[in-house]
């Protein structure tokens, strides 16, 4: 089952290469809604790590066990998020997250065309995700 | 046990009001457990959301399912899909080919999984949820495929359109002119709605001055035309009264007109997410439906 938070602390740890070195941080997001999305309706601000901003450029995302690239969701509109999976987002960060307390956020959302005008990336002078609730978005977890 | 042969409106509930719990603390059998508990017989399911690798479910999958369906005496009735119109960047509005293939993979699932009604959710173009511009190419380029799995596709006229507005106009016009059975209308109860919370902000296409989106005696005309309601509430209070919307008045018009189908509950009011609430809320409307209709 997932946790409740669009955050989910399950999964939150740092990547390492073959070497043992770390090289960055993974972390899953739900989506909060009633229904699952295709990916081309996928929309990603940031994943904020005590307030620093790591952006779709040093990321990837991990749906169904498929890693792909922001660029690469844009066209798929065949492949699913499922409602009841958590997306893992790893993040290119050199030597990873440091053993401690961090405040983990995430801004996304999906396009819903049965809404008006809801077309395009988000707002983000807005603070919740579009369409849920504002719940859940930042979490305290641990990195060991 | 059969499901009872009742000619008329029955009681069922759609797997959308679990969605706060959903994934969470409740799975499918969880929701189907619970409609047993009230008594209800029909479910409606959000394919997109409540389908384990939709839209191509494995056969274990579907073998849950139909053992489900038969433990809870549950009827597959009504399959909730979306014509996902703004697919891509840049695209408010999908084209006939992409959008019928969409379509007509919902169709044979559904037809798949017991489903006789399917809520097509189309994309809207404007605030008062008006459908995408090619909607009739749409559902025409469907209806040969809808009659030969027995399906019927509905939009779902809610708040705020009116029953006696333009959309509904067109929607049953083509229904006439072609003459089918496999396009009709679900009604959300939600556009009768005629109390609000004083804090209101106004709602685009809601009268401003309170009054509903629609009327009960409105649905009289309507109801050769309507396949499935969401019954539609905000709030049931401890003794049983949908508080915002004028059940009563709705559910005789419907056992006054002899219309056969079911009610799928949709709950929509807060607290969600808190574990036991919408049950609660569910099993209050489902006492108020039954005591309405007397069986």
């Amino acid at each position: 089952m997932l946790e409740y938070e669009g955050v989910q602390y399950k999964g939150f740890r740092n990547l390492y290469n073959e070497d043992g070195e770390a090289i960055g941080f993974q972390v899953g997001i739900r989506l909060i809604t009633y229904r699952g999305a295709w990916l081309s309706q996928f929309r990603f601000a940031y994943v904020e790590v005590d307030g620093e901003k790591y952006r779709a450029d040093r990321c990837t995302f991990v749906v169904s066990g498929v890693e792909y690239t922001y660029e690469e969701t844009f066209t798929l509109g065949r492949v699913k998020w499922p409602l009841d999976e958590a997306m893992i987002i790893r993040v290119k960060k050199p030597g990873g997250l440091s053993q401690g307390n961090h405040t983990v956020s995430a801004l996304y959302g999906e396009v819903a065309s049965y809404i008006p005008g809801d077309a395009g990336e988000i707002d983000e002078t807005r603070t919740s995700h579009g369409h849920s609730e504002a719940i859940g978005f930042t979490r305290e977890m641990i990195i060991v | 046990m059969a499901t009872p042969a009742i000619k008329g409106p029955k009681r069922g509930v759609s797997i959308y009001s679990y969605s706060g719990e959903w994934g969470v603390t409740m799975n499918l059998e969880d929701c189907f457990k619970d409609i047993y508990d009230m008594g209800a017989t029909g479910v409606e399911i959000l394919a997109n959301g409540h389908i384990d690798n939709y839209p191509q479910p494995t056969n274990e999958w579907m073998d849950n399912w139909f053992r489900l369906c038969t433990k809870y005496n549950i009827t597959p009735v009504e399959y909730g899909h979306w014509v996902t119109s703004r697919l891509y960047r840049g695209i408010m509005e999908l084209n006939t080919e992409e959008s019928l293939r969409m379509l007509k993979q919902d169709i044979i699932l559904a037809h798949r999984l017991g489903f006789t009604v399917l809520r097509t959710k189309l994309g809207v173009i404007d605030w008062i949820l008006t459908p995408v511009r090619n909607w009739r190419e749409i559902i025409l380029g469907a209806l040969d495929l809808a009659e030969r799995y027995n399906v019927c596709m509905c939009p779902e006229i809610h708040q705020p359109t009116a029953l006696s507005s333009k959309m509904v106009a067109d929607y049953v016009e083509f229904i006439d002119k072609y003459q089918t059975k496999n396009f009709g209308l679900n009604i959300d109860f939600g556009t009768f709605q005629n109390v609000w919370s004083k804090d209101r902000p106004p709602i685009p296409g809601v009268p401003e001055d309170g009054s509903p989106c629609s009327y009960p005696h409105e649905l009289r005309a309507l109801l050769p035309y309507i396949h499935a309601c969401h019954a539609k509430f905000n709030n049931m209070s401890e003794d049983f009264q949908e508080t915002t919307i004028p059940y009563p008045e709705i559910i005789k018009e419907f056992v006054d007109g002899g219309w056969d189908g079911y009610f799928l509950s949709e709950y929509e009011g807060p607290h969600k997410d808190e574990p036991g609430f919408v049950s609660e809320q569910l099993k209050r409307q489902h006492v108020m439906m039954k005591r309405i209709l007397g069986y």
